[in-house]
């Protein structure tokens, strides 16, 4: 991405809640992200397109240092998180994993009741002091995924026994419980039917004025519907960022407008 | 088009359908408007029913541009350069279809313009006109094959042209009326056919504009020429 855009993207609106620069991941020989600056603002929903490969998850995935648990990957550049660097030697990846929450791909229920799912994070992070106080976090966390009142009267009932759409939000809300600053989807609807991606598409909507999300998938109507701004990766580098309805009306690299109307090689 | 292809070759099908489907009523439409005039100077009234009855072929051809584009809309989910195009197809179809309406209307007065034997000189004025609308009509229909939108600026200027004949020819045909009442009938009927063409040439300014936004994605800068006065001509009774 050249000094132009990045000004660019600078001046947008509020100021980035993510800042990566020259960002380069290696997994052994193979060098995976080459040369990522790029700015995430707050309370937007950002989308990372582009075809598999290109290296959007393994993205996504630094920054919250999941690719730590990878022995072989590496990760050089700089990752700031309003204005902390996220790789400094004194963060511990556990708590900065508690302000930057994850939703994978497939839902991913704990083996524990729908309440223990949600109360898992505060109790670990030690973020409540008593049952009223994680009572009241769970339940909050699950009406904010729009969940609440499908499960309120089965709280004890096992989380892996919803439907995979409401396993979703449930994952959603337990991501949410820890208070993160950061949520990063990581094609949180692809194992979804299109009404629990209706859903799951809401409840991202509302999640956004609270909070900085990132969201990778491989939907470009998903990425046009959901977010604000669209960044295009392919072959490990960022191709561009811009304004979500830029990107889909008129997409100022070739690159993009290729992967977008369905012309990629 | 881009150059390459997508990678589900039916959808460059569909594209294609729908570009070649502008491409003939372009030329349908180009045909009905020369014909029309043709008739309307020689008071040909087997031609202006032909003419008549050959709309309806552009009012079906619209029908279907627009059905299958919503088709390929729902079906491919299409993006960027590929939304913009088959909504500027959708748009285009729109304006030709519009213009052969008016070639139509052109045609219909044959009967009534012919009724009395007009001197030649009433409708060298229309006939100036209509070759100015036809080649605009012709050049970007060419310009919407070939994609050089740099062309565009030049077209949608010339535009002005057809403005300002039509404001002289409603003055002449104004003084026609007043040197002889006889002449009022036939007169008004050709006023309309000038005002025809004049809005031809405003379509044709639309698909300019429209291409334009299809291939770039941005507005055609600039102001359209406004200079149709004709609203203001008044011409005193000696």
């Amino acid at each position: 991405m050249n000094d132009m855009s990045t000004a660019e993207i600078a001046a947008t609106t509020a100021p980035a809640k993510i800042t990566a620069r020259n960002v380069q991941v290696y997994y052994g020989a193979t060098h995976a992200i080459k040369n990522v600056s790029v700015d995430i603002l707050d309370k937007a929903v950002t989308a990372f397109i582009g075809p598999s490969g290109c290296g959007k998850s393994t993205f996504l995935r630094c920054i919250n240092r999941m690719n730590d648990t990878i022995s072989v990957c590496r990760v050089e550049g700089k990752i700031e998180i309003e204005g902390e660097d996220i790789y400094d030697r004194r963060v511990d990846p556990v708590q900065l994993r508690a302000k930057v929450g994850m939703v994978f791909q497939k839902p991913n229920p704990f083996p524990k009741s729908i309440y223990d799912n949600v109360a898992y994070g505060p109790k670990i992070h030690g973020l409540t002091r008593n049952k009223a106080e994680l009572d009241e976090v769970v339940e909050t966390s699950l009406k904010k995924a729009a969940l609440w009142n499908e499960v309120k009267d089965r709280l004890a009932s096992p989380g892996t026994g919803l439907s995979g759409g409401q396993q979703q939000r449930l994952c959603i809300a337990r991501a949410i419980a820890t208070h993160p600053e950061v949520l990063l989807m990581d094609e949180p609807c692809s194992a979804l039917d299109p009404i629990a991606t209706a859903q799951v598409e809401e409840l991202i909507d509302e999640l956004r004025s609270q909070f900085s999300v990132v969201i990778v998938t491989h939907s470009m109507q998903q990425a046009a519907r959901v977010s604000q701004r669209t960044a295009m990766f392919h072959l490990g580098e960022l191709v561009e960022i811009d304004a979500t309805e830029t990107i889909f009306t008129n997409p100022s690299h070739k690159k993009t407008q290729d992967y977008i109307t369905g012309r990629y090689g | 088009m881009s150059d390459i292809s997508h990678t589900v070759t039916a959808y460059d099908d569909e594209l294609r359908f729908l570009s070649d489907r502008i491409a003939e009523m372009g030329g349908h439409a180009e045909r009905m408007v020369d014909r029309a005039v043709t008739a309307l100077i020689k008071g040909d009234h087997g031609l202006s029913r032909t003419i008549i009855a050959d709309d309806a072929i552009l009012d079906r051809w619209e029908r279907e541009v627009v059905d299958k584009a919503i088709l390929v809309i729902a079906k491919r989910q299409p993006m960027a350069k590929d939304l913009r195009e088959i909504v500027g197809t959708m748009r285009i179809a729109s304006d030709l279809e519009r213009i052969g309406d008016l070639g139509k209307n052109i045609a219909k007065r044959t009967v009534a313009v012919s009724e009395v034997k007009q001197p030649l000189r009433l409708y060298r004025g229309v006939e100036a006109l209509a070759e100015l609308a036809l080649l605009q009509l012709k050049e970007v229909l060419d310009i919407f094959a070939n994609r050089k939108v740099e062309d565009i600026t030049v077209l949608r200027d010339r535009d002005e042209d057809i403005d300002a004949k039509y404001t002289s020819l409603f003055r002449e045909l104004l003084t026609y009326m007043m040197e002889d009442p006889r002449n009022i009938s036939a007169c008004t009927h050709l006023l309309f056919c000038a005002k025809n063409i004049e809005r031809i040439g405003d379509h044709v300014t639309n698909i300019a504009e429209t291409i334009h936004y299809m291939v770039t994605g941005l507005e055609l800068k600039g102001e359209r020429p406004k200079d149709d006065q004709h609203n203001a001509v008044v011409v005193a009774a000696k």
